[in-house]
């Protein structure tokens, strides 16, 4: 009777899954789990790591077999044999780590189960079919069908990814944490391609760990546990972020973040500063520092050149310039060792291809850095199994497991170990990058007290991350990057997340936006700046000519800490009065009407004034210039 | 996917029995029962030191290659550096004492390794290609060094380090056990060896890690080439003469050891113990097919088809792992 309920005016499910289920020998990694997907649908698949969600996905997509359930689609019983079957029968899965042939053309890749197909291939035709398909997606001229697809950036590899579904009439497509590696803007693309896809009629899932893309692009949620449906096909806008947490970890975990609380007498001095770093091509001019017992953020957008920077201050990139001072000392760091008996300690980004030695055992992998950092014949590790007993305690990791392989363990307790390699150094200073990469959210809350329990002790930390809302929970402080230069160091105190994704943003805009403030500040004789104010609060990001507003780059300051404290309170259409100075501040904004913050112009009082509304048109000219140009 | 569900405590005991060595022992024991029941030789104290007699060359020159493979790396050049170094100490003891010309051909041995290793970890050249290089290099200058003949008329007082003994075991028995021991020791218990391991599993994190990555990259072909002079000086011991062709084929033979021994030829697996039992098997294959009086052309046969079934059958047991 499901015809006469709420649900009538959706359409009938495309796939069924009921009671699937997943051995790997002893390990039940899915136990039984529910998922329907209708045409016309986005549904989000969620659970934390080890949930069952990827297993679940790559059975759906015929990469593994279930060991038990049934799986019914588009009316039929579903059996397949392999990822091939899938695909023939129009089921593709988009994978986080995407299965192209690097040294293919993008054309090549997108047909390359058609490769298969006996017979002659007409390449024209194929490259016909291939633009057409773009087009659809909305991204014909992006896309070089010649390039080879090692070139490519993750995003436009996700796109030959749906490309090559589409190709095959894929009426089912699983996109599994698709936007892992992606940018903003490029996730805002990607959802724009999902949204066409889905009023093609075409059945999506979407398996995130990020709940407000959740909320943004799909229409119903399935949630796992321990490889059980907990929830089943539940509209999205029925359930709060609280709701889908709860269901996730079975448990209210409250914040994950336990604030820190940091008086001036916790924090030491500093221990390590970097200047005018330069490492072409991703880091062109960083500076930053910490103190000990701080836990500093360097907020910025992948691909920023953040970890760039931190592999050249380790000695694994060349560096052209730049001072690195440990305890005010200048260290010449050219390779790792150096840096390791500097005192600093390096938690790389890819776990798997820079940190984990996978034939050694989880003892062995402790022990790595302090191997390398103590000048000894024999290994030592009987000297120091004290300390790793006492540290292993400490990860919830039982000490009779310590022989064991790396490989058998989650990723949130691989980087646990990997954290404790550092630790058991005893450096004066930790680099994290992306510490919380592929972990899940219970491991989360653990490893951030690990840092913050360390940085108590007088440990000064630095903490890599591109998810925002990590960094404003976890530092004190935060250097945002962009495009390789350092623009603002500012209290997290003083930051939102929607203000740090502003700072961050790209150079074009920046670029643009600074070229403006040039011009303006010199036809008019005045003070131009570029500024996000929110009620008193401000953080100048660029400035040109004589220095009348008080605002400086990369400075937050309240209203009343400027020169025109007046104008930032009224921000009205016409010039504001602030004792001998007049201020006109416009707004940016973009297609969506987000603000991009304010272009101020300061001038002295006896300069004349230009009209308001001609600066207005000239502000709002640039910023559809720059909507049309990305 | 990552696996949530930790791993099961280990017992000691269970892990020996899992362990690669001993499914390798295993087949050097049936291996050793078929031999003796096939021939009422094999099992004779005279053959037995026959076996260990004939595995010091290829026994010796496989802990070098265990060495190289354990960092990701392979040494196609140890038979002819076996043969180059060969001339060189023949050559030497013409002119110089035992004492002086031993020590002088090792190092020319450890020199040629040193350069390999230079060209493979400093300039990032291919191991295969690099050794290739050397290898030919080598055998062409032991053709120039000897005249394109063999070099006899060594000194007679040469062949005590194979002949005396000591409680019965002849020397070179006597090295070739302490030689495996020493290597197992320095792979097991030495940051270096640890290092080693370490580099050939995954370079970038050893490096991270603050590791002298260089340094132990280079040295096990330095180790490698000494081997080779090692190795030389006692079979130059026995058959009393210097043969520019000496040690042809020599490389494959301790690479099929190291293989059978369960090395990847990836890196950062594999075990000194693994490598003894590799030369075992192939001594033991060779020497029982002797006894049976099978035409020594069949060896090859014998020993291909044992390393493809021992690479088969590890296959077979890490699909079985990877599926649990």
């Amino acid at each position: 009777m499901q015809g006469f309920d709420q649900q009538s005016s959706r359409a009938d499910p495309l796939m069924t899954a009921r009671k699937v289920s997943k051995s790997f020998g002893s390990t039940r990694a899915l136990n039984s789990a529910d998922l329907t997907l209708r045409p016309g649908e986005v549904v989000g698949l969620l659970g934390a790591n080890g949930a069952g969600k990827s297993t679940l996905s790559r059975i759906v997509s015929g990469h593994i077999a279930p060991t038990g359930g049934e799986i019914m689609f588009g009316g039929t019983p579903l059996t397949l044999g392999s990822a091939r079957d899938a695909l023939g029968r129009g089921i593709a899965l988009v994978a986080q780590e995407t299965s192209l042939a690097p040294d293919l053309s993008v054309l090549e890749n997108i047909f390359l189960p058609h490769l298969a197909t006996p017979g002659r291939l007409s390449f024209a035709k194929l490259r016909l079919r291939a633009s057409e398909l773009l087009r659809g997606l909305g991204h014909e001229h992006v896309l070089p069908l010649d390039a080879e697809v090692r070139v490519l950036s993750a995003a436009q590899r996700q796109l030959v990814e749906i490309a090559k579904a589409l190709a095959l009439d894929a009426r089912l497509v699983i996109f599994d944490e698709p936007t892992a590696s992606l940018s903003s803007t490029e996730v805002d693309r990607l959802f724009d391609i999902m949204t066409r896809l889905k009023d093609d009629g075409r059945a999506l899932a979407f398996v995130s760990h990020r709940l407000e893309e959740v909320f943004a692009i799909t229409d119903r949620v399935t949630i796992l546990r321990e490889g059980n449906t907990i929830i089943e096909d539940v509209a999205t806008g029925t359930l709060t972020q609280g709701d889908i947490i709860h269901a996730m970890v079975g448990r209210d975990i409250g914040t994950i973040h336990r604030p820190r609380t940091v008086t001036a007498a916790d924090i030491g001095e500093t221990v390590f500063e970097v200047r005018n770093l330069r490492a072409l091509p991703h880091v062109r001019d960083m500076s930053f520092s910490v103190r000990a017992g701080e836990i500093l953020g360097l907020g910025g957008l992948v691909g920023a050149g953040r970890s760039e920077a931190m592999e050249a201050i380790w000695g694994l990139r060349p560096r052209q310039s730049g001072v690195i001072q440990v305890r005010g000392k200048a260290v010449p760091l050219r390779r790792p060792a150096d840096a390791v008996h500097a005192g600093l300690g390096f938690v790389a980004e890819d776990r798997r291809a820079q940190s984990i030695v996978p034939d050694l055992s989880v003892r062995e992998n402790l022990m790595l850095a302090v191997m390398g950092k103590h000048r000894s014949f024999g290994h030592g590790y009987g000297r120091r199994a004290e300390k790793v007993a006492a540290l292993v305690a400490g990860l919830g990791l039982p000490a009779d497991r310590l022989d064991t392989s790396m490989m058998a363990y989650s990723g949130g307790m691989q980087q646990k170990i990997i954290i404790a390699r550092w630790l058991l150094t005893d450096p004066d200073i930790l680099i994290l990058d992306e510490p919380t990469k592929g972990v899940d959210i219970g491991t989360r809350a653990s490893i951030y007290r690990l840092l913050q329990d360390a940085a108590d002790a007088g440990l000064a930390v630095i903490v890599i991350s591109s998810d925002f809302e990590e960094l404003l929970g976890l530092a004190e402080r935060i250097v945002v990057v962009s495009d390789g230069v350092t623009i603002a160091d500012l209290p997290a105190a003083r930051l939102t997340e929607e203000k740090l994704t502003l700072l961050a943003a790209p150079r074009t805009s920046t670029l643009r936006n600074q070229a403006l403030l040039r011009r303006l500040a010199d036809e008019h004789g005045c003070d131009a700046t570029w500024t996000l104010i929110d009620g008193e609060e401000t953080i100048c990001l660029a400035q040109s000519g004589p220095p009348l507003s008080g605002l400086r780059p990369g400075i937050a300051a309240l209203a009343h800490e400027t020169s025109i404290p007046t104008a930032i309170r009224t921000r009205g259409a016409a010039y504001a009065e602030d004792e001998t100075r007049h201020t006109l501040l416009t707004q940016m904004t973009d297609r969506r009407g987000h603000d991009l913050g304010w272009i101020g112009l300061t001038f002295n009082a006896d300069t004349p004034l230009p009209m308001a509304d001609t600066i207005r048109s000239e502000v709002a000219a640039l910023t559809r210039a720059q909507e049309n140009a990305t | 996917m990552t696996d949530s569900t930790a791993p099961t405590r280990a017992n000691p005991l269970i892990g020996i029995l899992r362990s690669l060595e001993f499914r390798m022992f295993c087949l050097a024991l049936i291996l050793g029962i078929l031999l003796s029941l096939s021939s009422p030789f094999f099992l004779t104290e005279r053959n037995i030191f026959n076996i260990l007699d004939q595995s010091v060359v290829i026994g010796i020159v496989a802990v070098g290659m265990t060495f190289v493979i354990l960092t990701g790396g392979i040494d196609l050049s140890v038979g002819a550096v076996f043969g180059l170094t060969g001339i060189v100490l023949a050559q030497s003891l013409q002119i110089m004492p035992i004492p002086l010309a031993i020590p002088l051909a090792i190092a020319a041995g450890a020199t040629i390794g040193l350069l390999s290793g230079v060209l493979v970890a400093a300039f990032g050249l291919a191991p295969f290609v690099v050794t290739l290089g050397i290898m030919a290099i080598a055998r062409s200058l032991s053709f120039i060094f000897s005249g394109q003949r063999s070099i006899s008329g060594l000194p007679p007082d040469l062949d005590a380090i194979v002949y005396s003994t000591f409680l019965g075991i002849p020397a070179n028995v006597l090295f070739l056990i302490a030689l495996y021991i020493l290597a197992w020791a320095y792979l097991t218990y030495t940051k270096g060896g640890r290092t080693i391991y370490a580099v050939g599993s995954n370079m970038e994190a050893a490096q991270a890690a603050g590791l002298s990555t260089m340094f132990y990259s280079i040295l096990p072909y330095v180790i490698s080439g000494a081997l080779a002079a090692v190795a030389v000086t006692f079979s130059l011991a026995q058959v009393m003469s210097a043969d520019p062709m000496a040690g042809n084929g020599l490389e494959l033979d301790a690479i099929a050891a190291v293989v059978i021994g369960g090395a990847s030829l990836f890196g950062g697996r594999g075990s000194i113990v693994g490598t003894l039992l590799g030369v075992l098997i192939m001594v033991m294959i060779r020497n029982g097919l002797n006894l049976m009086g099978v035409s020594p052309f069949w060896q090859g046969t014998a020993i291909g088809t044992i390393i493809i079934l021992a690479l088969l059958a590890e296959r077979l047991v890490n699909w079985r792992a990877a599926r649990r």
